[in-house]
């Protein structure tokens, strides 16, 4: 069996986003100091890999990369990862890839189950329809990267209350950058996450042919919604920051896996893309 | 050779270090004094707060002459009636202990902390003090510069320089991990004694603001006019835990001066910014139960001896491999500098057969093969010169190996020098740049150009 280019940058990506895992792995278990070095620029390769691959295969099968659910997945996963790359250093948070790392590479792979046939698109929502994906998949992005930031801070504040001090605790970024960082991704990937709730409601009222699964993706989609807006609401009218804003981060973004879990599973052989409503 | 005469944390108390450091307070007018002493060839003088030091590179034979003349010196600089009553203070390292010793300083396996960076500055600042008066250039020069590359190899190649290794770089270590950069943080100073003021200065320089609240408004003024810091009264200590990021305590109150309660108020006006209490202070100042509040961490004395603990207990681990890169850093310099010892010998030999072919050369074309043209000329002496290198390459490679292996230079250049009918070279110590000068200028120039 001979394999495709786009093959090929698909196995490339996904190697160089394990690569990046298994370093970072070994750096915050306390291993050398140079795994903690060589694991983001491989994050970035792996970045790059996974653009090539959408980009090939997008061109080779004649379809808009957001204008099918395998794409867009693959387009989530690869924006959250470039996104990283670009502000790890400024933003001080270079072990976050610890998290975004893995997280792509299972968005990664997933897209492949979820590669099937698209859905010829409505005329009435075909101008607005890539910006309603577009938005989603920006917002997916970025909640991806502030969750992941969630997911550190959390362990790093346990690990402070606790006064265990070494190991994980001494590799992974300062606590207030990890905040301010997953209040950052918040912040601009909530108005992407509107728009896509907004746009998407323009048709709300076919959700119901889509069966149940469709009805629950977009109650699922208003929750998530609901759920971020309550964090950025709540952290800068009552001051919940830190451990708490970083629970509601990884409850929001819960949902929305979710919601490309049933993408995935019940949604690539009906549907194009809106990933919320 | 290279002998080192000083006093140090561990051969004398700090009162005699205080002595002999504050009566040689002007190292200029010391360095041009002894450089210009005879039988010194080279110095430079080390004064830091745990050690004070001459190096000096001397002839091999003034080394005792100029041990007591550095002792005396010494001695009268620091008011002693003579070098006898300072020599139980005093060390003396010679030829390769000297090395080591000096390798050993660099990579600050010689310090009170072990792995402290400082030292290696301030070797760095005597070198250049002594490479501006022009008082090092030759073999003691070299020998600095080998010691900084053995020490960026220490630091590089172990962790001794990582970790912590005092309460208070332990709170601002911690500090760091929280806050990252604390060029946006507030630092609130609760006492103003001494404990206060050694956090405020490894806290304070890099913090936006400093703020210092003491029961008596007094101190607290006087200390923040020290360290450009504020002074608050006492009675805003509350007011201030809303502004503050660290607290750094250290009153002598018998009780704890912040409460849960008070850290309690103070968080619904922080809404949600970190708070960290560095509680050096004993008995503790803070209550316990303080660090059970949201964004809010407590650590006392013996949370960071902990720490300190840790780090003293990393960098010990790592003596061992420093000592290893020290050690193999020193044989292979006193290799270089053994097989360097035979160099004068080796160019000497160089210069003979090299003389004896080429008076040979002239002797022969001006007879029998007059009659050959300026390019047979030249190809003749081509190889002969080819000759005379291949010939002599194994012998100097093997005389400097065996040097350098057996450290018996002399007795093989004498036995060169012997066979061969030189006359003896340059000694060691008088100049080491010669022989590539000589080589290169004299008895290495190419018959080829002198038969033309």
């Amino acid at each position: 069996m001979s394999l495709e280019p786009k093959d090929l940058l698909f196995i490339a990506a996904a190697i160089a986003y394990l690569g990046a895992s298994v370093l970072f792995t070994i750096y915050l278990l306390g291993g050398p100091a140079k795994t903690g070095r060589w694991a983001p620029p491989l994050v970035a390769a792996a970045a790059v890999l996974h653009a090539a691959h959408v980009v090939w295969s997008s061109l080779a099968s004649h379809v808009c990369p957001v204008q099918g659910v395998h794409f867009t997945l693959s387009l989530a996963a690869m924006l959250s990862a470039l996104t990283y790359s670009l502000v790890r250093w400024r933003w001080r948070i270079d072990a976050v890839g610890a998290f975004v790392a893995p997280i792509a590479l299972t968005f990664l792979l997933a897209s492949r189950w979820a590669s099937g046939e698209t859905r010829e698109i409505h005329p009435l929502r075909s101008a607005l329809l890539p910006w309603h994906v577009a938005a989603n998949l920006g917002g997916v992005a970025l909640f991806t990267l502030a969750s992941a930031a969630a997911v550190a801070y959390v362990i790093e504040e346990r690990l402070l209350k606790e006064k265990k001090l070494e190991g994980v605790f001494q590799r992974l970024p300062p606590l207030d950058a990890l905040d301010r960082a997953g209040h950052r991704f918040l912040a601009l990937g909530f108005p992407l996450l509107s728009f896509g709730i907004l746009s998407g409601s323009l048709w709300a009222h076919e959700v119901e042919a889509g069966g149940l699964s469709a009805v629950v993706r977009a109650v699922l989609g208003y929750v998530s919604w609901g759920l971020i807006g309550a964090v950025l609401l709540l952290r800068s009218a009552a001051g919940w920051r830190g451990r708490r804003a970083a629970y509601g981060t990884m409850l929001g973004f819960s949902v929305i896996v979710l919601v490309l879990i049933l993408y995935v599973f019940h949604g690539a052989h009906t549907s194009t893309v809106a990933i919320v409503p | 050779m290279i002998i080192i005469l000083g006093v140090s944390h561990k051969t004398a108390p700090l009162d005699v270090r205080e002595r002999i450091a504050a009566a040689t307070d002007d190292p200029d007018r010391i360095l041009t004094r002894l450089s210009s002493t005879p039988g010194i060839g080279e110095v430079i003088w080390l004064s830091t707060c745990n050690r004070v030091e001459i190096v000096a590179s001397v002839k091999d034979d003034a080394a005792d002459q100029v041990y007591y003349f550095l002792r005396e010196e010494l001695a009268r600089q620091a008011g002693y009636s003579d070098g006898e009553e300072l020599s139980q203070y005093l060390y003396d390292k010679r030829g390769t202990d000297a090395i080591h010793h000096l390798f050993r300083v660099a990579s600050s396996l010689d310090s009170i902390i072990l792995g402290e960076p400082q030292i290696l500055g301030q070797l760095k600042k005597a070198c250049d003090s002594a490479a501006r008066l022009n008082t090092i250039h030759g073999q003691l020069g070299t020998c600095l510069q080998r010691a900084f590359a053995v020490a960026k190899r220490v630091r590089s190649e172990t962790s001794i320089g990582l970790g912590t290794v005092s309460v208070s770089s332990a709170g601002v270590d911690l500090a760091r991990r929280i806050f990252g950069d604390l060029s946006s943080c507030v630092v609130l100073l609760l006492g103003a004694g001494e404990m206060a003021e050694s956090a405020a200065r490894s806290l304070g320089h890099g913090a936006r603001a400093l703020r210092i609240c003491n029961r008596s408004m007094g101190r607290a003024t006087g200390l923040a006019a020290e360290l450009h810091a504020t002074a608050v009264p006492w009675e805003q200590l509350e007011a201030e835990l809303v502004e503050a990021d660290i607290v750094v305590a250290s009153t002598a109150s018998p009780i704890p001066v912040v409460t849960r309660e008070m850290v309690r108020r103070a968080g619904r006006a922080r809404r949600g910014r970190t708070l960290f209490f560095i509680d050096i202070a004993v008995p503790r100042n803070v209550e316990p139960a303080v660090h059970g509040l949201d964004n809010v961490y407590v650590y006392n004395v013996d949370d960071l001896q902990i720490e300190v603990s840790r780090g003293l207990r990393a960098r010990q681990g790592e003596v061992e491999a420093a000592e290893r890169i020290v050690q193999g850093e020193l044989d292979s310099y006193v290799a270089w500098t053994r097989s360097l010892e035979v160099q004068p010998t080796i160019v000497a030999l160089r210069a003979k057969v090299r003389s004896i072919l080429s008076s040979e050369l002239e002797r022969t074309l001006t007879g029998r093969l007059q009659h050959l043209g300026s390019s047979e000329r030249a190809a003749l002496a081509t190889m002969l010169d080819s000759a005379a290198n291949k010939l002599l390459h194994e012998p100097s490679m093997r005389l400097k190996a065996r040097a350098a292996e057996h450290g018996d230079a002399q007795r093989l250049a004498a036995a060169v020098q012997l066979l061969f009918d030189l006359s003896p070279p340059l000694l060691h110590g008088e100049t080491q740049a010669e022989p590539a000068e000589l080589s290169e200028n004299t008895a290495e120039r190419p018959m080829v150009s002198r038969v033309r």
